[in-house]
């Protein structure tokens, strides 16, 4: 019955849902018209991604090494034996899917950030199972080894046992809305909402946080560490909506979420870009897209 | 940079889509115009006629001795076609055909038979209802020709003679009038005696005196009465053809008047009429099954209908004639509607998945499966999938620990999903779960499609995702079994394919279509009903 009671109220509020923009909306108006679908690649594959990024004065994270096919992984497993923090990517995975976060090197092997022993065997095997795709539903991927972040310590603080990132949404270069994603430990300490992250908005303009919602209720706190998350100022705020417009303008995408971490020695740095960025952001800012839209003086169909 | 390609350019592109949507509607009913006012198509022409593969098993125990069967096989008349018949015997036999007076009747001999031997036949038929209107002026005649004269007459189960029947006729005045309120007369006191599932034999007097009778026990005195009242009469034994496994075989009754066998069942309430599903086996006061007396003997029927396009179609429809073509190719008809049906059944997804919001595996897949659920029934075509699906995860559960790559694990996965339909049938027929062994009809592509798709889903971690999407399926599947399995559809779609365009025009329409998905109505409630005003305000 809840369900009939939710529609009927959805139908009374109808009129309101005209600031939201819907999945359809959002693949017809926004992503099918300003991005075309072989761009997509520029934001879907990470090594490309970056260097486009690099090409546009962007600050990303710094390389280690890329790979690509079986015959090099012996090398990618030389160049890492007993190096320190790092991360392993598949280039072309998504929602966090097959990224190993490495912390200290430790006799044979690593120190996961999860805290568990990994030895050069299971490094091993993962780097193949990247390269024969299993974490991109296609026949092969590349690998991609970059050093680890260190959150700046507002972030260290909502949450220490992952990494927290910013993702502002762009249209033609115009900023829209943004939200940072701090991951919990129910989460697993990912910054995916859908998998139990933290949704925190903030205001565009002066990087102050107003509005965070964990599991679809609107919290002041996180619920795990009790650290505040409302009213924060956000670092380096200035610099990170610059690095945002800048990333948005190096790829020839018109459409597009820009994900950033601020690492606490090199600042801002974009992580990954996002053709077909999603809709859950609205419920974090509590505030339709098309209500953002209409104030960046954008209209859209 | 290349320029992202700007809104001007998407207007254009919807003003061009008005325009194709406009077209795809309007072409359809042009064709479809010019078919029924030119070349006067009728919708009614492309309606299916049944058709019914009816096998007669029988079974006994010879004791290695000789043994003697016979029964009666479907006669062709005017209503009743015989498109083959096959009779089906073990080597012990020797099958041999005969016509006994009205009937037509197989034999088997056999010597040295062995126990739990099988025999029988089986006949595709094709049958047409009937129905007649008695008029009120047909007279019953004082004399009949004379080779009415056995129709006329008592035989030892059907005492025309006995005075009790004689005078039950009299006194439900079954001798006045025409015939047509004669019969109406007895067949209505008939009707009313209470009807009692017994298998054997009962004579008209029987009937009369225990008020309750079988079928054959009412046939037998509304004969018995129908002769007595001077109107030629006789029995008609046959099987009701209903899908499925049965044992029951029916009698009901002919009636001479106005020059025809006039056919009435007092048991199922047909009145001078016959509907499609009634196969004649034989005429008059017969047995069945006729057998060496000293043996075990068991029989049973079992019926498939299926539909055929009539040949009405085959005639009338000579622009784009689909049937024909699949009847040159040998195609089963079958195959033509869930073909013709896919692209409504795509349409359903479309819907749910854009409109509603439920997620599914792919677009083509519910359809498909719904397609493939034709086979088994929807039923058991929801089972099948979910039991494939449940063996997917303990599929899974036993393989994650081997830290195998994808596409071996995927190719296990295939070997695992055939292993599951087959060893679910053998399970099922030795268990005797006749409909569970359908299992074995699904189509394996669809199927390993399905699990492949699942198993993605799955270990990408999210197990309660993948029962989501499959839910949501399933649900999808039930949808668009209703749609393509409506009759009405299938006629509109066989007859005028060229409405399928409509279904494109939808597509079309829902390519655009930027409306809020019902799901998206709860999933941004909070947002719609201002949830975040305050603090932006604020700001």
């Amino acid at each position: 019955m809840w369900l009939l009671t939710d529609l009927a109220e959805a139908f009374r509020n109808r009129s309101r849902y005209g600031t939201l923009v819907g999945m359809n909306a959002r693949n017809v108006a926004l992503v099918r018209a300003y991005n075309r679908r072989e761009d997509y690649l520029f934001a879907d594959d990470k090594i490309l991604c970056k260097s486009l990024l690099e090409q546009g004065g962007v600050a990303v994270p710094p390389t280690i090494a890329t790979g690509e096919g079986l015959r090099d992984i012996p090398r990618l497993l030389g160049l890492l034996r007993g190096r320190s923090n790092f991360v392993v990517k598949p280039a072309s995975g998504s929602g966090g899917d097959g990224i190993v976060v490495v912390g200290e090197a430790d006799e044979g092997g690593w120190q996961t950030a999860k805290g568990r022993f990994m030895d050069e065997a299971e490094l091993g095997r993962h780097l193949a199972e990247i390269v024969f795709g299993a974490f991109s539903n296609d026949l092969e991927d590349r690998i991609l080894i970059e050093e680890r972040i260190v959150p700046h310590a507002l972030f260290a603080e909502f949450f220490s046992g992952g990494v927290s990132d910013i993702r502002i949404i762009l249209l033609e270069g115009a900023p829209l809305m943004g939200m940072v994603r701090i991951p919990t430990l129910a989460s697993g300490g990912r910054a995916n909402l859908h998998q139990g992250g933290i949704g925190v908005a903030m205001d565009l303009a002066t990087g102050v946080t107003f509005r965070a919602v964990s599991g679809g209720e609107s919290v002041l706190r996180h619920p795990e560490t009790g650290g505040a998350l409302i009213g924060r100022q956000l670092p380096h705020w200035e610099q990170t909506m610059e690095v945002a417009r800048l990333a948005a303008a190096s790829v020839p995408l018109g459409y597009v979420g820009v994900d950033i971490v601020v690492d606490a020695v090199r600042g801002p740095l974009v992580l990954e870009l996002n053709a077909r960025p999603g809709l859950e952001i609205q419920n974090i800012n509590g505030r339709g897209l098309r209500a953002a839209l209409a104030g960046a003086g954008k209209e859209v169909a | 940079m290349p320029d992202a390609p700007n809104k001007a350019n998407t207007k254009q592109k919807s003003w061009g889509v008005g325009w194709l949507i406009a077209v795809l509607l309007l072409l359809p009913l042009l064709s479809a115009g010019y078919k029924v006012g030119v070349l006067h198509y009728a919708l009614t022409d492309a309606l299916p006629d049944d058709e019914y593969s009816v096998t007669v098993s029988m079974r006994l125990d010879g004791r290695g001795e000789r043994a003697k069967v016979r029964t009666f096989l479907p006669v062709e008349d005017s209503r009743q076609k015989v498109m083959t018949l096959t009779p089906a015997s073990s080597a012990a036999f020797r099958f041999s055909e005969s016509n006994e007076r009205d009937n037509r009747v197989g034999n088997w001999l056999g010597t040295e038979v062995s126990d739990g031997t099988k025999l029988g036949y089986t006949a595709v038929v094709r049958l047409l209802g009937q129905r007649f209107e008695l008029g009120p002026d047909i007279e019953v005649p004082k004399e009949h020709a004379k080779g009415l004269a056995k129709y006329l007459a008592a035989e030892e189960a059907v005492q025309s003679d006995n005075a009790e029947i004689v005078a039950l006729m009299k006194q439900v005045q079954g001798d006045r009038g025409g015939a047509r309120e004669r019969i109406q007369r007895m067949f209505d006191t008939v009707q009313k005696l209470k009807f009692r599932p017994f298998s054997g034999t009962t004579d008209a007097l029987t009937a009369l005196r225990l008020g309750e009778a079988s079928c054959n026990g009412k046939s037998r005195l509304l004969v018995a009465m129908m002769r007595a009242s001077g109107i030629p009469a006789r029995l008609v034994g046959g099987v009701v053809l209903e899908s499925g496994k049965k044992r029951t075989s029916h009698q009901w009754v002919e009636a001479f008047a106005g020059g025809h066998w006039v056919p009435f069942d007092a048991t199922n309430r047909h009145f001078a009429e016959l509907p499609a599903n009634y196969l004649v086996l034989y005429r008059g006061d017969e047995t069945l099954f006729r057998h060496t007396s000293d043996t075990n003997f068991d029989y049973g029927f079992e019926i498939v209908r299926r539909q055929v396009p009539a040949e009405r179609t085959l005639t009338t429809f000579p622009a784009f004639n689909v049937w024909a073509l699949f009847d040159r190719l040998g195609l089963p008809f079958t195959l033509l509607q869930t073909v013709l049906m896919l692209p409504l059944g795509a349409l359903v997804v479309v819907l749910f998945r854009n409109v509603i919001g439920v997620p599914t595996f792919g677009t083509f897949l519910p359809a498909l499966i719904a397609a493939a659920a034709g086979e088994t029934g929807l039923f058991w075509g929801i089972v099948a999938v979910t039991v494939v699906m449940l063996g997917v995860v303990a599929m899974r559960a036993a393989l994650n620990r081997f830290g195998l790559l994808m596409s071996p694990t995927l190719a296990i996965l295939l070997a695992c999903v055939v292993f599951m339909m087959l060893g679910t049938a053998m399970v099922a027929e030795h268990l005797g779960l006749q409909e569970l062994t359908r299992l074995a009809y699904f189509p394996i592509a669809v199927m390993a499609i399905a699990s492949e798709r699942f198993y993605l889903i799955v270990s990408e971690g999210s197990t309660k995702k993948a029962f989501k999407h499959l839910a949501g399926t399933l649900l999808v599947v039930a949808a668009c079994h209703l749609v393509m399995n409506s009759i009405a559809m299938q006629v509109l779609v066989s007859g005028f394919p060229e409405f399928l365009l409509w279904a494109i025009a939808a597509n079309v329409y829902l390519g655009r279509w930027v409306g809020v998905r019902v799901v998206e109505l709860m999933r941004f409630k909070a947002v719609a009903a201002g949830a975040g005003g305050s603090h932006v305000a604020a700001h």
